[in-house]
């Protein structure tokens, strides 16, 4: 069992050494083979640990950190909530590294990025599977890593490398506080174990601590960071000028799930929290509209799908705010799948119009790539919560959660953003796939269908978006998901909701609302608006944030900058070292006078010397 | 200072010496001063004689005034020519600086002969019988047997000295 | 024999052997002031050698005697060197250590 664990683990890494290291002898054949083999293999391992019955497992390779009080052995943590991460990462990941073999066909540097896939996939494995918080900072810096290497992939194109950069600094904004609540962590408890942690937090503290409210607080800004809620959300729209199955992969399924992956790990921690609690479903909810709002006023297909996600995850932030921690992984496990296929897809017709992804000279694809238009349908209607798709059930329960526990504003909120979800979701698919065709004539020619390599695989996650909601609800009876979860126990209402059937009526207004939206969206933007340009400015500048964080944070600290340089370091700093040498020539200059090679003189020295000598002595 | 304890023959000694020393430093004449040096090397042979360490003022009298004092001489004829040159040009040390390095160093011995009165006034015995101290025979002994690693030192010492000094009085050949 | 006499006699030799040091430009009578000291330093080891009754005053009596004899050698050599290229007895310009 062990080996298989760290089979799994290690995999990719042996993987990305070798693309590294052999880049540009093995041909594009023994490449792909080398990056998805190592992550199918990883899945296969994970696969065959999940027939343990969700045991538990601690492996300690080595000692890394030996200090005392801050100790940090390199050693994993299987349980049933990292085989599930796992697999999910594994799973897609092996799906999109499939995928890319096609879209990443005519690239020259095909080696170093599965190589960089690789890399990402095993530090993402290293985050879920890790025991303590160094090392799964350790994983967490190694995707952020990984995001900045892919997001720069075309590190020549200057949008691609200023927005690795930002991505890379905004995820360290939040680490800041992920390192100040993993000392605080080891400040108070002793010690980085997350399961020691755990059990100590129950055992010796009781609901709304102070302490625990500070590192829940203070793990949950890393969060933010990494998963891309306001305000640190900036990061991701941009991170589009990655090639499509990096968003895919990093930006949509896995990476940014590690800050819900992080709260759900400490779900016990968060439950004595309760303060915490609400300013995660707040800041959860205002995401999810905000960003909602930003999608719908989006001209490039793929920061609509950026901000969709951003809008998912805050529903997973809302979900864990009402500690239904249970639906916040079902969400993440079928929104992998959904946003997944819907990347794909677009990265279909991306592929064919080499590259544009500007909604406004797309259109009328439908008649050229009908199986890529009926994957992307899927993903849509999935997505906006239609039944009996997965996005139904595990949207459904965020929202019958929030609806039961009373958290009424927060329902509301988040009954407006699933609606304008199929909004915008409606409004990415008409503009693309309906209407009239903008291509440029050159295009027209060239455009068909995508080749079987980038179809099955997205074909695969359609199937997956369209079942995966029965892995999660039982109908009744205890569903798969839930089985295997176990050590992520559900809350009353969660479980008051599996257990029954969904008719209530907080189901019914949702679905209504669903459907409302799609059709509106049809409507509005078939027949009404027609081309993307007639989106407001002010929804595609997503309210003037950016120009806002840069007046209020950006601008003083250029001024300050400024400031310094030319009072400070001028004036100061010059003059310091100025006056220093200056004062060195001085001094040297007197003691030069002592040089002056007069014999009688060091003679006369000497005998001074002689006399305090003989005086000291004699006393 | 207990005066009945010196016989006046140290007394007049040490008057001599002390003039003749000063007398070195007066001296007009580099010749002059050599002479000087001389009666006081001679004077201090007489006090050692005093002390009953003949050796000692044997040696004083076959090196210092023999050996060396003659080779000043040789070389301070040899400079004749150049001693009156000095008083032509100017004092360049700083006169400042020797003078009061010189009083310094007069004060600190000034202040040791004010403190010092815990001196031993009186004879020790020692391990060795007075007819024996400082006869050739015990120096020579002591010399051979317990201290024969510096003396072979300080002939080396001695060997390297003439080396050195035939090398570097040596006329370069152009 | 009381020893604070040839003390005295000795530190008055030392005093004129360095006041002769410091003042005397004349580099023959410069060297000349350093045996004065050396032999000052003698005298004194001869006298305590007297008072303890121990023979190892003389001894080094007589090894500053030879060191004083080799030093002398070597002086005198590097004073003629230096007469050579200067053409002057004055200690005052022999200054190129000067810096």
């Amino acid at each position: 069992m062990e080996q298989a664990l760290l089979i799994g683990l290690f995999l990719p890494l042996v993987g990305f050494v070798l693309l590294m290291s052999l880049s540009f002898k093995i041909s594009r054949k023994m490449t792909s083979l080398i990056g998805c083999g190592s992550v199918f293999i990883a899945f296969i391992s994970f696969a065959y640990l999940l027939h343990f019955n969700n045991a538990e497992l601690n492996v300690t390779l080595f000692s890394w950190i030996p200090v005392k009080g801050l100790s940090a052995p390199f050693s994993l943590h299987l349980d049933p909530l990292s085989v599930q991460m796992a697999l999910v990462i594994t799973g897609v990941g092996f799906l999109i590294h499939w995928y890319a073999t096609g879209y990443m066909e005519h690239d020259a540097c095909f080696a170093r990025f599965f190589a960089c896939l690789n890399l990402f996939v095993f530090a993402m494995l290293l985050l879920v599977l890790a025991g303590n918080f160094p090392l799964l900072f350790v994983g967490w810096e190694g995707v952020g890593l990984a995001s900045y290497l892919l997001i720069g992939f075309w590190h020549e194109r200057e949008v691609a490398a200023k927005a690795s950069v930002k991505a890379f600094v905004v995820n360290r904004i939040g680490d800041l506080g992920f390192i100040l609540g993993m000392l605080l962590t080891f400040y108070i408890f002793g010690t980085g174990v997350i399961a020691d942690v755990e059990h100590l937090a129950l055992q010796k503290f009781q609901q709304g601590d102070v302490m625990i409210t500070l590192i829940t607080l203070l793990f949950f800004v890393g969060a933010i960071g990494k998963s891309a809620q306001m305000p640190l959300h900036i990061w991701l729209a941009d991170a589009m000028a990655g090639p499509t199955p990096v968003s895919a992969l990093i930006h949509a399924a896995t990476m940014v799930t590690a800050g819900v992956y992080l709260l759900v790990r400490m779900n016990l921690l968060y439950i004595l929290a309760p303060l915490t609690l609400q300013i995660v479903g707040g800041v959860g909810a205002a995401t999810a509209l905000f960003a909602a709002f930003a999608a719908l006023g989006q001209t490039d297909l793929k920061k609509a799908l950026a901000y969709s996600t951003v809008s998912q995850l805050g529903f997973m932030f809302l979900a864990c705010g009402a500690t239904a921690f249970y639906s916040a992984m079902f969400h993440l496990t079928s929104h992998a799948f959904i946003k997944a296929l819907l990347f794909l897809s677009a990265g279909n017709v991306l592929h064919m119009l080499q590259g544009t992804t500007e909604m406004g000279k797309m259109g009328g694809l439908s008649k050229y790539m009908p199986k890529t238009r009926w994957l992307f349908f899927i993903g849509v209607i999935a997505l906006s919560g239609i039944p009996p798709l997965s996005g139904f059930f595990s949207k459904d329960l965020i929202l019958d959660q929030e609806h039961l526990q009373g958290f009424d504003v927060l329902y509301g909120i988040a009954l407006c953003a699933s609606t304008l979800t199929s909004i915008y979701l409606m409004r990415a698919y008409t503009l693309t796939f309906c209407g009239e065709c903008h291509l440029t004539d050159n295009l027209k020619k060239d455009v068909k269908e995508a080749p079987n390599r980038m179809l099955i695989p997205v074909a695969i996650l359609a199937i997956l978006a369209i079942f995966g909601g029965l892995l999660g609800y039982g109908f009744g009876k205890t569903s798969i998901l839930e089985e295997n979860l176990t050590n992520i126990s559900l809350n009353t209402a969660e479980n008051e909701i599996v257990h029954s059937n969904l008719m209530t009526s907080a189901t019914l207004i949702a679905v209504i609302c669903s459907l409302g939206g799609l059709l509106v969206g049809k409507v509005l933007y078939a027949k009404v608006f027609k081309r993307s340009e007639d989106t407001p400015l002010l929804l595609t500048r997503t309210f003037y944030f950016e120009e806002m964080l840069w007046k209020l944070f950006g601008y003083p600290v250029v001024l300050l900058g400024n400031g310094i340089l030319h009072a400070l370091e001028i004036k100061v700093v010059k003059r310091a070292v100025v006056i220093l040498g200056k004062m060195c020539d001085t001094v040297a200059g007197a003691m030069q006078r002592m040089q002056s090679g007069q014999i009688r003189s060091y003679a006369a020295w000497m005998v001074a010397g002689a006399a305090l000598l003989f005086v000291y002595i004699s006393l | 200072m207990v005066v009945m304890e010196i016989a006046p023959l140290q007394w007049v000694l040490g008057l001599v010496l002390i003039l003749s020393s000063l007398g070195v430093l007066l001296a007009k004449e580099a010749v002059h001063a050599c002479l000087s040096f001389m009666l006081a090397l001679l004077t201090l042979a007489g006090l050692y004689l005093e002390l009953h360490v003949e050796l000692i003022a044997a040696l004083q009298v076959l090196v210092y005034a023999g050996a060396i004092l003659v080779l000043f001489m040789f070389v301070i004829v040899l400079f004749q020519d150049a001693h009156a040159k000095i008083l032509h040009s100017k004092a360049r040390s700083n006169r400042w600086l020797i003078v009061s390095s010189a009083s310094l160093f007069a004060a600190a011995f000034l202040l040791f002969a004010i403190w010092m009165p815990n001196v031993n006034h009186h004879v020790n015995q020692g391990t060795l019988q007075p007819a024996q101290f400082g006869t050739l025979k015990s120096i020579g002994k002591a010399l051979y047997i317990d201290y024969f690693f510096p003396f072979e030192a300080v002939i080396l010492l001695f060997l390297v000295a003439i080396v050195g000094a035939l090398y570097i009085g040596k006329k370069e050949r152009s | 024999m009381d020893v604070t006499f040839f003390i005295f006699l000795s530190m008055a030799m030392f005093v004129i052997g360095i006041v002769g040091v410091l003042f005397k430009r004349n580099i023959l009578i410069f060297i000349l002031s350093i045996e004065m000291m050396l032999n000052a330093g003698n005298l004194a080891f001869v006298a305590f050698s007297k008072t303890w009754g121990d023979q190892t005053g003389l001894l080094w009596v007589f090894f500053i005697l030879v060191v004083a004899a080799a030093e002398a050698a070597i002086g005198l050599a590097i004073v003629i060197n230096q007469f050579r290229n200067r053409q002057v007895v004055d200690i005052d310009q022999y200054d190129e250590l000067k810096g």
